[in-house]
């Protein structure tokens, strides 16, 4: 077989796979859960939703909250009363005008218990807030009415795990009140879900993106341009390489090491993009040994901190030991105070501890996109150097979580997921170990600075908390926060515009500039 | 033979049940639980006990064995914790794709292997001997995944010939889902053609050391008789048992092979099923595989007397 009938062949062959021309593909590590906003998700199906549905407000790219269905949100001035007008003009993928019909029928079947909501808790009273009631004055205007003036009322409306509290058309469930598909209002619409292989979604031609002139977040200018979006479920980072440098695939999250290798291929171009999940080192503080705040800081003197993030981000990442994360409109001066790498102080804080040599172990897992076990290692070797007896158990994720749940563990190396404001990031690990043994800071001035900054709104007043929040934490080293995600995307040169947003990738703006 | 076919169906029904248990059992062991996946960093008790219970898990552990043994009974396996769709379609559709690529390979590394290892035996010691051992070891020794990698970048990267990522099925487009399987299944036929060579070689040596091969040879027969019509009948048997334990592990899931290419076949369900402590998929899953391991080499017993007239079935 000759040269030309070799390619002849590998031509007749490859033309038998059909083109996907006009179609961005989007590779997945895993399939999606569902297609329900904030029911039964995960962070893809996040992402894959909420390319369909969009809430009343949503984050900006710097952790606050902007009005997205919403024109304008308007406070009473006892605080407790939200008003919300509705943007003109909006339209669901089956072509009805969004009305405020729509949002409190969004917000009932959220609260039945039935539709099984992750973030019902949030709202009914289970954790504090409770949203009393929910009323259409006029057919452009909702009110929403809690029983306490919150700060993080609105957040948590925007939560892209709530599923942003999508205002959907009564259509998308079945008549017996089951799911069906999304109707909602955002740039893409839902076509095809094939489970364990894609999800398509395709531009919604009458598409009204909110005001501004580039995406911010998951607000600002959101312009359906491509025709289609496939979702491909892409679960061997190899794989995903492969499919990168062939264009099979347009847009992937990649892993820190391929980075170097992927910024060679003529046709692909890679990106950093920061993100508010927090890669920590959690303490037991119940631990007889841990308990004992000078081994804790001990060991944070241990740890040269820049050197550990360069290490396990590839020389990418950031340092950061605040809850704040490093692109918070909340993050100061007085956020960017961390541990200082110190091994003489080290050891004689060990020394002052009473520490003899007992072994302190690690637990870490091996996930490909979280820097947990890289950490681990790197943290032990510098432990072992000032005379700590460091070990590692390595645990497959679910079992790790188990233990955290469980508050079974010395140490551990996790990572949280992101929390845009620093309430409910600090939310996230302090808290009374009694009722919930997952929460690692356990001290009733943190606790009650926490629930200050969650009801006051004054961003002067938040940032005062936060800073004395922060200084606090330092202080006692229930936990160490090393750094906040740095994720490396890539796309081929084809697509452009397609800059992913919190770990998730960000599809509208996105456009073919080749072929 | 019907009667011997009956008797091994009814033996496999103790095999089942054992592995019923063991697998509810033995899933449960682990820690971890579905709820707590589901809910991740932010499981407080309340959210998480709700959950359970929504999800049945709240109930003792022989209650939840119970109902869900009485379901698998009426051909109920139940439904998937994540996706909520029904276990056993879902294990069908998943097996059906990935029973495809497994058929084609032992198939084909079957008529490559067998002769291949009936010729190096015929000429033991020589280039060619060594060579097909040498060639088997390689690719027995070659752990699939690179294997399939290293296919992926030569075909689907250098080449450009077949496709990187994706499937299609066989209903949709025939000659496109015809180019999707090619690379998994040349991994698999490329890793079991090792195997089977060494064992076709290392049986029909055996068989040609019998006096009965040298008196056909004083005879006069022609290598060629001595070999295909004498040899191979009887040296056949160890292979052929070979070749239904590979179809049965195989047919049982190819995960490494399905995460590489990606395939959405059995064997990555049931791996993403345990990752996400699914309970009913993983059980579904492990019990229908279980199922097609006693069936498959049911068939090869039962075909056993089909290549060695001296075994028969009774």
């Amino acid at each position: 077989m000759n040269k030309t009938t070799v390619s002849a062949l590998g031509a007749v062959l490859f033309t038998a796979v059909p083109a996907a021309a006009q179609t961005v593909t989007v590779a997945l590590n895993a399939d999606i859960r569902s297609t329900n906003p904030g029911v039964n998700r995960d962070d893809n199906t996040d992402a894959v939703v909420l390319h369909m549905v969009e809430g009343l407000v949503g984050y900006r790219e710097n952790g606050t909250v902007a009005p997205l269905l919403a024109e304008s949100v308007q406070l009473s001035s006892d605080g407790k009363t939200y008003t919300f007008r509705l943007r003109k003009g909006v339209k669901f993928h089956n072509g009805a005008e969004l009305s405020s019909a729509d949002v409190v029928w969004s917000w009932n079947r959220y609260m039945d218990p039935k539709t099984d909501w992750r973030c019902r808790s949030d709202f009914d009273g289970h954790s504090g807030l409770k949203v009393e009631k929910v009323e259409a004055p006029d057919a452009g205007t909702v009110t929403m009415t809690l029983d306490h003036p919150s700060a993080l009322f609105l957040d948590s409306l925007a939560r892209t795990d709530c599923g942003m509290t999508a205002i959907i058309h009564k259509s998308s469930v079945k008549e017996d009140g089951t799911w069906d598909k999304p109707i909602g209002t955002g740039p893409f619409k839902y076509a095809e879900w094939r489970r364990g292989e894609y999800v398509i979604l395709t531009r919604f031609d009458d598409y009204q993106s909110p005001s501004g002139d580039k995406p911010d977040g998951l607000v600002g200018a959101k312009r359906a341009v491509v025709p289609e979006v496939k979702f491909l479920v892409v679960p061997d980072a190899s794989t995903v390489k492969a499919a990168l440098v062939s264009g099979a695939v347009d847009v992937a999250q990649v892993l820190d090491s391929d980075v170097p290798e992927l910024s060679k291929a003529k046709n692909v171009a890679v990106g950093l993009y920061p993100s508010a999940t927090k890669h920590t080192f959690l303490f037991q503080t119940r631990d007889p040994l841990l308990g004992n705040v000078k081994l804790r800081q001990a060991i944070a003197a241990s740890l040269d901190i820049p050197q550990l993030v360069a290490a396990v981000s590839n020389g990418n990442g950031k340092p950061n030991n605040s809850a704040v994360a490093i692109t918070s409109a909340y993050y100061d001066e007085a956020q960017r105070q961390g541990y200082v790498y110190d091994p003489a102080k080290a050891q004689k804080l060990l020394k002052d501890a009473g520490y003899k040599g007992e072994p302190i172990k690690i637990i870490a897992n091996k996930r490909v996109h979280v820097p947990s076990f890289n950490a681990a290692v790197i943290a032990q070797a510098m432990m072992q150097a000032v005379g700590i007896n460091a070990e590692i158990e390595v645990l497959e994720w679910a079992t790790q979580l188990d233990r955290y749940n469980k508050g079974n563990y010395q140490m551990m190396s996790f990572s949280y997921s992101a929390r845009l404001d620093p309430a409910l990031s600090y939310e996230q690990f302090a808290g009374p170990k009694d009722k919930q043994p997952r929460k690692v800071w356990d001290e009733a001035q943190a606790q009650a600075l926490i629930e200050k900054a969650s009801t006051i709104s004054d961003e002067a007043e938040r940032q005062k908390i936060f800073d004395e929040l922060h200084k606090l934490q330092l202080e006692t080293t229930p936990l160490i926060i090393f750094a906040n995600g740095q994720e490396a995307w890539a796309h081929t040169k084809r697509v452009e515009g397609a800059d992913p947003w919190e770990g998730k990738p960000r599809v509208w703006g996105a456009r073919i500039v080749a072929n | 033979m019907l009667r011997f076919a009956l008797r091994r169906i009814l033996m496999a029904v103790p095999t089942l049940l054992i592995m019923a248990v063991s697998v509810f059992v033995l899933i449960r062991l682990i820690p971890g639980d579905p709820a707590s996946l589901m809910l991740g960093d932010l499981a407080d008790p309340a959210s998480l006990a709700d959950l359970q219970k929504r999800l049945g898990l709240d109930q003792s552990l022989p209650v939840q064995f119970f109902i869900w043994f009485g379901n698998v009974l009426r051909g109920d396996l139940g439904n998937s914790i994540t996706s909520s769709q029904p276990v056993l379609p879902l294990v069908l559709d998943r097996f059906w794709i990935s029973a495809r690529i497994v058929l084609i390979a032992v198939f084909i590394a079957s008529i490559i292997a067998v002769p291949a290892g009936v010729i190096a035996a015929w000429r033991q010691n020589s280039t060619l001997d060594l060579a097909l051992v040498g060639s088997a070891t390689v690719l027995l020794s070659i752990p699939t995944f690179w294997l399939g990698l290293l296919l992926l970048l030569f075909f689907g990267l250098r080449l450009e010939w077949l496709p990187v990522v994706g499937y299609v099925s066989f209903r949709e487009n025939p000659t496109a889902a015809l180019l999707y399987i090619i690379m998994p299944v040349m991994t698999l036929f490329l890793h079991e053609m090792g195997v089977l060579i060494r064992m076709a070689r290392a049986s029909t040596l055996e068989v040609l050391r019998l006096d009965y091969i040298t008196h056909a040879r004083a005879k006069g027969l022609s290598e060629s008789a001595v070999l295909w019509r004498h040899a191979f009948k009887n040296a056949f048997g160890p292979t052929w048992t070979l070749i239904g334990l590979v179809l049965g592990n195989l047919l049982g899931g190819i995960a490494v092979v399905e995460t590489v290419f990606t395939i959405p076949g059995l064997g990555r369900l049931l791996v993403d099923s345990i990752f996400a402590r699914d309970y009913p998929v993983i059980q579904g899953c492990l019990l229908f595989v279980a199922f097609v391991y006693v069936v498959v080499n049911l068939i090869v017993d039962l075909l056993y007397p089909v290549f060695d007239p001296r075994v028969t079935a009774e």
